[in-house]
């Protein structure tokens, strides 16, 4: 993988550059095979053995069926799609991306509270169901802390409403949907260990390509298109198939599912010497996120007082590109609500990083970024002191 | 040590002038003024980026940065005004009114109560012994729209760029590494953008057709979408067809009517002597005299006789010159020295 050599990539979190693989066996479905899979002739039907293929490869990758994928572009649409299929009332934590609150709010609705690390409780979710809940949705991984729910639990916990209601002989129904996108390159996303019904992912955060992604919903589930047109996707999401960005989401998950062991204790052994340096550096810095359940590329750590705008475009003048954990000043006043539910306060809001490594990362640029960081916020120490 | 606010905006020249001033060893501290967030139909506000630019400059120099927001001043002060004026069938300057009220009035009160001791823009203009004078750039030199800020203003304010050309200006940029430096400037008034000003005016103003007549033979030639839309000695726009190029030689906001003619000697482009109304002088009134007068921005100097009446002021032309539409100013020289002007009548 090869970017800028220049600069150090601290942002896997945001996106993720793709594979060279990925890249090469996405190649020919541009020109060579770019016929229409619908088409009779032979070189189409190839392509679509093909993209049959490369969906049986992604449902492998998560434990599933083909036939339970339905392909779409993007993180955003498949949450669209999860949330248009139900009609209830849903839960979603305070603290999920905006795509999944967003959606929400189409509902009727309750989000609930994580603790000061994110994390969001059984109990906590349990409370919070009602006779007509239809929809839990629950990120596996918080995309600005790393913060890991405990997933299985809540499946368990739904399973049990579930069975408690058939019991009851009210069919009202209950799912669980997760958007896995932060945690598919590094974290086993096998739906029925997992344990949910309905399960989105973005390529573009495992190295796949952008505007790519999946919704799976266990056979059972009937989904609500919110595309509708040429019925491709089994009706569920019209419009020719995108081959090419399926074939390279494909790749992507065939090389992360090989590699996710050992890519996340190398990832992990990296962030926590940046965590060690920094931490060693500034002691009154604030890490935040779980420390257990946290995913292991994700670093969230501020510096009360200072802004950390100043920081990113100081670190960004050196070469490393790294995310605010909060707001802009172009945005003032609408801080991360991430960072206000677990309890921030503005200050330690506004001065607050999110690095997140991953493929690009190495033990040396790793190390330089640490560096790098430490003389920006001591300078931005002494301009505030002045 | 003394302690500047540098307007700074994003742009090349601003972020230099903040890097001269700290240079010079001053106490700098780098201000965006937000005074316009809206984006306009087939352009985003560049605003944030803007925002952006100047702050990653600030933190280059290692200064403080803020945010000072403007925008309901701004909205009040600048854009009703200019909106009122094009309604009334004048041409009005929003960046003349943008430094009168908000840079060198608002800005400059806000600097001074946060603990400033001056202000500085990028503006291509000097301040000698509080006169406002050329800047060695004739061609880039800005007093046209500062002509209206007050000397106590001036005595407050630096502008750096003044000695140096544009040009210059880049290199210097580009020497220091500044991230601006190969930014594109701006262009038309400041909030505008790259959108015409009729894209914006259509956003205020039902678009209204009328008669465009040829003041000659009073025969209409055709519609317009509006008699705001047009300026007198207009050329462009009139979509008239082939032939000769029509002018705009008058307009009746009453009756939605745009007077144009092929005859550029037409006696109405070529209006000889100019009453102008809220004058605004930086030193004392002028005597009665010959002085050198600008028509708009970057427009050749010609020679004038000037009376001044208490608020209002006769210009005799000296020099022909093309007519001046009412509600554009005309800035009066006294060799190098912008001695202040009016707007007309």
């Amino acid at each position: 993988m090869k970017t800028d050599l220049e600069s150090i990539y601290l942002d896997h979190a945001a996106a993720t550059p793709m594979s060279q693989r990925v890249i090469a066996a996405m190649q020919p479905y541009f020109s060579l095979d770019f016929y229409n899979p619908s088409s009779p002739y032979a070189p189409a039907i190839k392509v679509r053995r093909d993209y049959e293929a490369a969906k049986q490869a992604i449902a492998q990758a998560i434990g599933a069926t083909a036939d339970e994928l339905v392909m779409t572009a993007g993180a955003t649409e498949s949450i669209n799609l999860a949330f248009g299929s139900v009609s209830g009332h849903v839960v979603v934590p305070s603290i999920e991306h905006h795509a999944v609150l967003a959606a929400a709010k189409q509902h009727s609705h309750t989000t609930i509270e994580p603790d000061a690390h994110g994390r969001i409780s059984v109990e906590t979710v349990k409370q919070a169901l009602r006779a007509d809940t239809v929809l839990v949705s629950i990120a596996l991984a918080n995309n600005e802390l790393g913060t890991i729910q405990p997933l299985r639990d809540i499946a368990q916990l739904i399973k049990e409403t579930r069975a408690k209601r058939l019991a009851d002989g009210d069919t009202t129904p209950l799912y669980l949907h997760s958007d896995a996108s932060q945690g598919v390159g590094l974290l086993d996303v096998n739906v029925a260990r997992l344990g949910v019904d309905l399960l989105t992912i973005n390529a573009a955060k495992v190295y796949g390509p952008k505007q790519m992604g999946l919704l799976w919903a266990d056979r059972h589930i009937v989904l609500k298109p919110q595309i509708v047109g040429g019925g491709q996707e089994r009706g569920y999401r019209s419009g020719t198939e995108n081959v090419a960005g399926t074939i390279g989401f494909a790749t992507a998950m065939a090389l992360a599912d090989k590699h996710r062991k050992q890519e996340a204790e190398r990832v992990g052994a990296l962030r926590d010497m940046i965590e060690a340096q920094l931490t060693s550096a500034f002691p009154e810095a604030i890490v935040s996120g779980h420390k257990k359940h946290r995913l292991p590329g994700h670093l969230h750590i501020s510096w009360p007082g200072i802004d950390a705008e100043r920081l990113v475009f100081g670190l960004e003048a050196q070469g490393v590109l790294v995310a605010t954990g909060s707001a802009c000043a172009a945005n003032k006043g609408t801080r991360s609500h991430v960072l206000t539910a677990i309890g921030l306060d503005d200050s330690t809001a506004d001065g607050s990083l999110r690095l997140s490594l991953g493929a690009l990362s190495t033990p040396e640029n790793s190390k330089r970024a640490a560096e790098s960081i430490i003389q920006v916020v001591q300078k931005e120490i002494e301009r505030i002191k002045r | 040590m003394t302690r500047v606010y540098v307007g700074m905006s994003g742009g090349v020249d601003s972020s230099l002038t903040a890097a001269l001033l700290v240079e010079q060893g001053y106490d700098v501290t780098g201000v965006y003024m937000k005074n316009w967030t809206q984006d306009l139909p087939g352009m985003k506000c560049p605003w944030a980026d803007d925002l952006a630019d100047a702050k990653r400059v600030a933190v280059q120099l290692g200064i403080d940065f803020k945010v000072f927001d403007f925008e309901n001043e701004y909205r009040d002060k600048v854009v009703e005004y200019m909106i009122t004026e094009y309604k009334a069938g004048r041409t009005p300057n929003p960046d003349i009114m943008c430094n009168q009220e908000v840079k060198f009035k608002l800005f400059l009160e806000a600097a001074l109560e946060d603990g400033a001791d001056m202000i500085a823009t990028g503006h291509y203009a000097r301040v000698e012994n509080g006169q406002l004078k050329m800047a060695a750039d004739t061609n880039k030199d800005q007093t046209y729209f500062l002509y209206r800020v007050t000397r106590r203003a001036l005595e407050k304010t630096l502008f750096p760029l003044g000695d140096y050309p544009k040009p210059v200006v880049r290199e210097m940029a580009q020497a220091r590494g500044l991230y601006t430096a190969a930014k594109k400037d701006s262009q038309g008034i400041c909030f505008v953008g790259k959108v015409g000003i009729r894209e914006f005016l259509s956003q205020y103003v039902e678009q209204q057709p009328g008669a465009i007549i040829d003041v000659q033979s009073g025969k209409k030639l055709g519609v317009h979408d509006g008699a705001i839309f047009y300026t007198l000695g207009q050329r462009h726009g009139l979509d008239l067809g082939g032939g000769l190029p029509y002018y705009v030689v008058g307009k009746d906001m009453d009756k939605n009517e745009v007077y144009v003619t092929t005859d550029l000697n037409d006696k109405s482009l070529w209006k000889s002597d100019v009453e102008l109304h809220s004058v605004h002088w930086i030193g004392e009134e002028p005597r009665a005299g010959t002085y050198a007068k600008r028509i708009r921005h970057r427009a050749p100097i010609v020679k004038a006789e000037l009376e001044v009446v208490g608020d209002k002021a006769s210009l005799k032309v000296v020099d022909q010159q093309r007519a001046v539409a009412s509600g554009q100013s005309i800035v009066l020289y006294d060799g190098d020295v912008c001695i202040g002007g009016g707007i007309v009548l």
